[in-house]
């Protein structure tokens, strides 16, 4: 997978869009900025998905305590807390 | 001083199991949490991980090798040349080279409950098991069972539309071993009680916003409340064994997890000494290894109590199965049109009553004050 601020970001919003999907939810109107939990496309089964799937796509596993608003609650978010750790 | 890695249990039926690969060698060093092995019983296939930093001092049970569990399988130390201990040695001998002749628990039961001699019946594998000596009852048009137990069953014929057999999954085995003990060991009772559901949704909403979470934790704050429950109420975590109530000391809560075609029972192990906080990480991680198909031994084995929900599918109920040896499972679901929702128990009858049921389900229908 490609480190690529763009990349990712493609990335993220893709797999938003399909885990949205399996919801019978269209995703695709979900700005990088926006807090995803808040904005109702996926429930907290679908994030923990999305959770599993960012952590395997970029080889990145997390700890509970990254799991918060702030590393991950956005496109935004999830990009540069990715990126910030893979820099380190 | 060298440490242990013992040999875990699959699954409460089976004393030993075969150990299918180990991934390292002497010398090696490995990692916590990375897996060392494999093992398995007839019913499940067990990844068994390192529980700590470590080289590899000597391998006990090499593969192929059928060992009892909670024997030593490897031993790790903190230096590739830390040297071995007499109780490290002396603790080799409990691996069972080549497999025992004992029956299995069940099988044992029922030959105590028939009065049967287990030299008189052949087993088809190393062990003698139930389904040797139902086997063996068929042929030998042996009287009905007692009241109350399962009747002895004569191998099945295909039917006679043409198809194939196909080998079960380890999960689909997990799955038919539970509706079985379901269907043969519990006597199942089943009740549901109506709730507003609002007060709940409110309470985790605030809990969210308190503490800043990421992910709703209704589901685990029910869960939880559920835990609280069972600790003021020992018989909710308790099974039957031999016409003797068995309680369990710890409580381990086990959660349904659907990973994509794949429904998981993870457990978390000892709830009733975390707070909520704790449980809900606690929780989340097993979650996260379910949905990564990366269960550990732990996460997946030994519930006590259980918890499931069909919410995020819209289903307004369900009757789920109970786990073996657990007395309840309570279903979460979601509301119906009316805006009130169900909360549901499939309960072992032969331990808990419809009271006991619905004082539970009372109970959990309110937030905490």
């Amino acid at each position: 997978m490609q480190l690529d601020r763009t990349a990712i970001k493609a990335a993220i919003r893709s797999k938003v869009i399909e885990l949205a999907k399996a919801l019978d939810i269209d995703a695709t109107a979900l700005g990088d900025a926006e807090i995803i939990p808040a904005t109702g496309y996926l429930d907290s089964s679908a994030i923990l998905e999305l959770i599993v799937w960012y952590e395997q796509a970029y080889d990145f596993p997390l700890r509970q305590e990254d799991i918060n608003i702030d590393n991950l609650g956005s496109i935004d978010a999830m990009t540069d807390f990715l990126l910030a750790c893979k820099r380190r | 001083m060298p440490n242990p890695v013992y040999v875990p249990r699959v699954n409460n039926n089976d004393d030993t199991v075969r150990i299918v690969e180990l991934r390292v060698k002497e010398g090696d060093f490995v990692k916590r949490g990375q897996i060392l092995g494999a093992v398995e019983t007839d019913k499940a296939v067990l990844d068994v991980a390192a529980e700590r930093d470590g080289f590899v001092l000597k391998i006990v049970g090499p593969p192929g090798e059928t060992a009892g569990v909670g024997s030593v399988l490897l031993w790790l130390g903190e230096t590739a040349d830390e040297p071995m201990g007499e109780e490290a040695m002396a603790a080799d001998v409990v691996v069972a080279a080549g497999g025992t002749e004992q029956p299995t628990a069940k099988a044992r039961a029922m030959l105590r409950e028939l009065d049967l001699d287990a030299a008189a019946i052949p087993a088809a594998g190393k062990r003698l098991t139930v389904a040797d000596i139902e086997a063996w009852l068929a042929t030998q048009r042996h009287p009905p069972r007692a009241a109350g137990t399962a009747t002895p069953a004569a191998p099945e014929q295909p039917p006679s539309v043409p198809g194939e057999f196909r080998e079960l999954t380890g999960e689909e085995r997990g799955m038919l071993l539970t509706v079985l003990w379901h269907r043969d060991s519990a006597v199942h009772g089943y009740l549901e009680f109506e709730y507003d559901p609002r007060p709940w949704a409110d309470y985790a909403a605030g809990y969210a916003m308190q503490n800043k979470l990421m992910l709703s934790p209704l589901l685990p704050l029910l869960a939880f409340r559920l835990v609280e429950l069972a600790k003021a109420s020992p018989r909710v975590n308790a099974t039957i064994i031999n016409e003797q109530r068995y309680e369990y000391h710890s409580i381990n809560l086990g959660f349904t997890v659907q990973a994509g075609q794949t429904l998981y029972l993870g457990v978390v192990q000892g709830v009733q000494e975390m707070s909520a906080a704790r449980f809900i990480d606690a929780l989340g991680e097993v979650q996260r290894h379910a949905l990564a198909h990366k269960l550990r031994p732990a996460e997946s084995s030994g519930a006590t109590l259980a918890f499931s929900s069909m919410a995020r599918w819209n289903v307004t109920r369900h009757i789920p199965v109970l786990p073996p040896y657990t007395s309840l499972i309570v279903s979460h679901a979601a509301p119906g049109a009316s805006g009130s929702a169900v909360l549901g128990a499939s309960y072992d009858h032969r331990l808990l009553s419809g009271f006991d049921a619905a004082q539970v389900l009372r109970a959990l229908a309110q937030p905490p004050a």
